[in-house]
């Protein structure tokens, strides 16, 4: 046992997958994941806390006559080992046989590494102070709170026993930051942003939409609700669609065609966007640090067209629900890129004679139907092609697969948040009221 | 596991914490039959807090053996010091608490469910489920349990070990209506290990029966007229309005970045029926699924008033937050796994009961809503909050009519809570409420049923 506890990540998941065969799994697969963090916390005009965290963290799969149990330890104990080992077995004993249970037979990929091998944390720290400076010379009303300026390295071996093996390492930098502003008693909403990226970031200012959205909070002491209750047009964020786009995944997602609630099941190859948009699935994207070269099941990744100019191309199915439902597998790892298009952020808000700049949407979860219902953060009121007035107690109501179809105009200006990116998309006929 | 950190205590030098932390987990997830998920994980380490020249130096290791407890209490004097290198040394420390000491383990001493156990469970009762409402679009059923385990000692003199399980059943149904599915879901469970849980079939499927009634109501309801509405609220929705728009806004480290609710101290917020707390233990009844008596800081975890008969008096704070804003910490500071560092959370936070029956809430409604269950909810630093409602009802004329579509109920927390006319006289506690404020925590939210005005979305 003490060269389990010495061995590479590559020989412990061989190893524990041959000694689940060996124990009398008729199946198994193995995922160990390492990762490793360096934080700087700061909240108001300073660092709070600097954070090293190590883990090291292993999934065991089994599967024993279509019956599937999995356990999860940390470390390397091996008492922690052979309990979870039997963990896993006896769940698998208990289990229910279901055909699509199995492990994938995959190509094994070379090995990879992604990004920078260890971080500068001296310079990490240089960047925070600077950014704290700067907020404080140019932004003196602006508060923040566990903003945090993060170095990841993540380094996971697969392994199941089919063969298949797989290993990358990906490191990266991450930097996320939250913020309101205050001016005596007046107070603006609190907002938030950030991305990843594999080089350090020079400016913190100038990650994503972190500096816009600060001066957008600088604009927000005078919130006020729209006027009257009407319909009219909604300019989605990047920062929005980051969340929206995930409610609109999960119904093309193979999950929620088990369950029969989606709504997109029988609508492949049709038409159910706008032709502006596209919806493209980008694991393999090199901009992307947050990708993935395989997915949990140890299948490598494909990009692949999900939405192609409105036109339902693919469904987002993993290995599992390909084998439940018997659909092509397609995508066990989600990295959206909604394709920027021809106008100006400026241009399409000149264009919009009444609606808001939705900037992050707070609302109760979509249902199944994607009917959504919620107030308008951070967001704003537009009126014969100008911004008037920062919104508040503002609700917008509609339908998302409607509002998909009522795309008219989408920005040149696009976000890679690291792990996705989206531009700006402006959309028509939905509700805006206010109490 | 206390004694062996005991042994680390000389080596401290000023301000430190050394805690081991294991979670201990089990989660069963089952959608229309097929078993989707069947896990069990025990994810444990030690970690090390050090405080010098105002700023916290963390780092944590897996693991407890004695060289990753000497690797983590070295790397987080190393943060501290590379800290002390960019700013320069600056003397600060942290205010003084009486030592938390004591074993706070509610280990079941039943014998634990079997796997097998638990896989008949959720199969019995999709079978049942199945065979009772062969017209269901879909059935989810999640098992899961999480026991947190974690010993403390710090340079102050707190030595602690505590092992608190939690567990709940969620039971969800989807039925196609005339304009596409819908949904609703119920949870059963709390305080406790699995064994520790009454998951009887027929109470459950009593539940489940209740459910199902709801979901067919709903199937055959109405949207809600937008606009402002007198509501009753039930009190699980109570419970997360008191979590989510007073609890979060009265947090030291929000009102240190901008909460109004640093401007209103000593100031009525809230009609004057309303008293409002975060409290330790398990709340003011006794009955939260969360029992907490000391905090990752070894702070000794003190009740909070919050609001007092509408008036604004206190907020939660760590150490930090204390000394920033010259106050006592109350034993908020927590860590949710051992590689997160202790922040300022609630525990159990519950506005207290009144005198007023749910009935006669209902019936002081000529036009309005039943608001009966809650599915998320956000708030703001200026107490706008907004939560969406999965359940509920139209009350006309003080009756109840018919149930109502999914919506969101949103409004200014410190001007709503003033409409308060009626606060019902039962205090319930939401099972297995979670938080999220960069970790995940489990929380107690709880809240008698409340009668007041607040704005709905409609279509």
């Amino acid at each position: 046992m003490s060269g389990l506890v010495d061995a590479s990540a590559t020989d412990f998941t061989a190893e524990l997958v041959r000694r689940a065969i060996g124990d009398g799994a008729h199946a198994a697969q193995v995922t160990n994941v390492n990762l490793d963090r360096f934080e700087i916390d700061f909240s108001e005009r300073k660092v709070d806390l600097l954070r090293s965290t190590a883990n090291e963290t292993t999934s065991l799969g089994v599967l024993r006559d279509g019956k599937r149990g999995s356990a999860t330890l940390n470390g390397r104990d091996p008492d922690d080992i052979d309990g979870a080992l039997r963990t896993a077995l006896l769940a698998a004993d208990a289990g229910l046989a279901d055909p699509a249970n199995a492990v994938a037979e995959a190509s094994s990929l070379p090995p990879s590494r992604h990004g920078a091998e260890m971080a500068d944390r001296d310079a990490m720290i240089a960047t925070v102070l600077a950014y704290i400076r700067e907020l404080s010379e140019r932004y003196p009303l602006i508060r923040t709170r566990n903003s945090t300026y993060t170095f990841f390295v993540k380094d996971t071996s697969f392994a199941n026993s089919l063969g298949v093996h797989q290993r990358q390492r990906r490191a990266w930098y991450q930097f996320g930051a939250m913020f309101s502003a205050k001016d005596g008693a007046r107070a603006t909403s609190f907002n938030y942003s950030g991305a990843a990226s594999y080089v350090p970031f020079e400016q913190l200012l100038a990650v994503g939409t972190v500096g816009r959205l600060i001066e957008e909070t600088l604009r927000s002491f005078d919130a006020r609700p729209v006027s009257e209750k009407f319909i009219g047009d909604v300019i989605l964020t990047p920062d929005c669609l980051f969340h929206l786009m995930f409610v609109f995944a999960r119904a093309l997602g193979g999950y929620e065609f088990l369950a029969g609630t989606s709504p997109y099941k029988e609508k492949r190859g049709e038409t159910i966007a706008s032709p502006l948009f596209s919806l493209l699935n980008r694991p393999l994207a090199e901009d992307f640090p947050e990708g993935a070269d395989f997915d949990g099941f140890g299948i490598p990744t494909a990009d692949l067209d999900i939405v192609k100019d409105g036109r339902l191309d693919n469904f987002l199915v993993d290995f599992y629900i390909a084998r439940r439902l018997k659909l092509p597998q397609t995508a066990g790892v989600w990295n959206f890129v909604v394709p920027a298009g021809e106008r100006s952020l400026d241009d399409i808000i000149a264009g919009t004679r009444r609606g808001i700049i939705l900037s992050r949407f707070s609302g109760g979860r979509p249902n199944s139907n994607l009917d959504f219902s919620g107030v308008a953060k951070n967001s704003f009121y537009v009126e014969d092609g100008e911004i008037r007035h920062a919104l508040t107690e503002t609700m917008v109501t509609g339908s998302l697969q409607q509002l998909l179809k009522n795309i008219h105009a989408v920005s040149r200006e696009q976000v890679n948040f690291g792990d996705h990116a989206y531009p700006y998309l402006a959309a028509s006929g939905v509700t805006i009221s206010a109490k | 596991m206390l004694d062996r950190l005991q042994d680390y205590a000389r080596s401290f030098d000023g301000y430190t914490e050394l805690r081991w932390h294991t979670n201990h987990a089990v989660r069963l997830v089952m959608r229309k039959g097929a078993l989707l998920q069947n896990s069990q994980s025990r994810e444990g380490g030690v970690s090390a807090r050090c405080y010098r020249s105002g700023a916290f130096g963390f780092a944590s290791r897996p693991g407890d053996t004695e060289e990753a407890t000497k690797a983590a209490l070295a790397e987080a004097r190393a943060n501290t010091a590379l800290y002390e290198r960019a700013v320069g040394p600056c003397p600060a420390s942290l205010p003084q608490t009486a030592p938390g000491t004591g074993i706070y383990d509610y280990r079941s001493r039943r014998v634990p469910l079997s796997p097998s156990e638990r896989t008949d469970l959720l199969r019995w009762l999709n079978d049942a489920i199945a065979q009772k409402y062969p017209g269901l679009l879909n059935t989810d059923l999640v098992l899961s349990s999480l026991a947190m385990e974690k010993a403390l000692i710090t340079s102050e003199g707190a030595a602690t070990h505590s092992y608190i399980p939690r567990t709940v059943l969620l039971f969800g149904l989807s039925m196609q209506a005339n304009d596409g599915p819908i949904e609703l879901s119920d949870v059963a469970g709390g305080f406790g290990d699995l064994q520790d849980q009454c998951y009887d079939l027929e109470p459950l499927l009593e539940r489940i029966d209740a459910l199902y009634v709801a979901l067919r109501e709903k199937a055959d309801g109405t949207h809600c007229e937008a606009g402002v509405h007198d509501v009753v609220l039930d009190p699980l929705v109570a419970g997360i309005l008191a979590h989510e728009a007073i609890g979060h806004t009265c947090e030291a480290d929000s009102v240190l970045t901008g909460s109004v609710a640093g401007d209103y101290i000593d100031q009525p917020v809230a009609s004057e029926k309303i008293t409002l707390g975060d409290y330790g233990g398990r709340g003011p009844d006794g009955k939260s699924d969360l029992p907490i008596h000391i905090d990752d800081e070894g702070t000794p975890c003190r009740d909070v008033t919050i609001i007092e008969n509408g008036v604004l008096k206190g907020f939660l704070h760590n150490k930090d937050t204390a000394r920033r804003l010259e106050a006592e910490p109350t034993g908020n500071a927590r860590a949710f796994a051992f590689g997160d560092e202790p922040l300022v959370r609630m525990r159990n936070t519950a506005i207290l009961p009144g005198v007023d029956r749910l009935d006669d809430m209902i019936a002081a409604v000529d036009r309005g809503y039943y608001l009966m269950r809650a599915s998320n909810g956000q708030a703001d630093w200026t107490s706008e909050f907004m939560f969406g409602i999965t359940r509920g009802y139209e009350i006309r004329n003080g009756k109840l009519g018919r149930a109502i579509r999914d919506t969101t109920i949103s409004g200014v927390a410190f001007d709503m809570l003033k409409t308060v006319t009626h606060v019902g006289d039962t205090l319930r506690w939401m099972e297995g409420a979670w938080c999220g404020k960069k970790q995940l925590i489990p929380v107690g939210m709880g809240g008698p049923a409340l009668k007041c005005r607040i704005t709905l979305g409609g279509q």
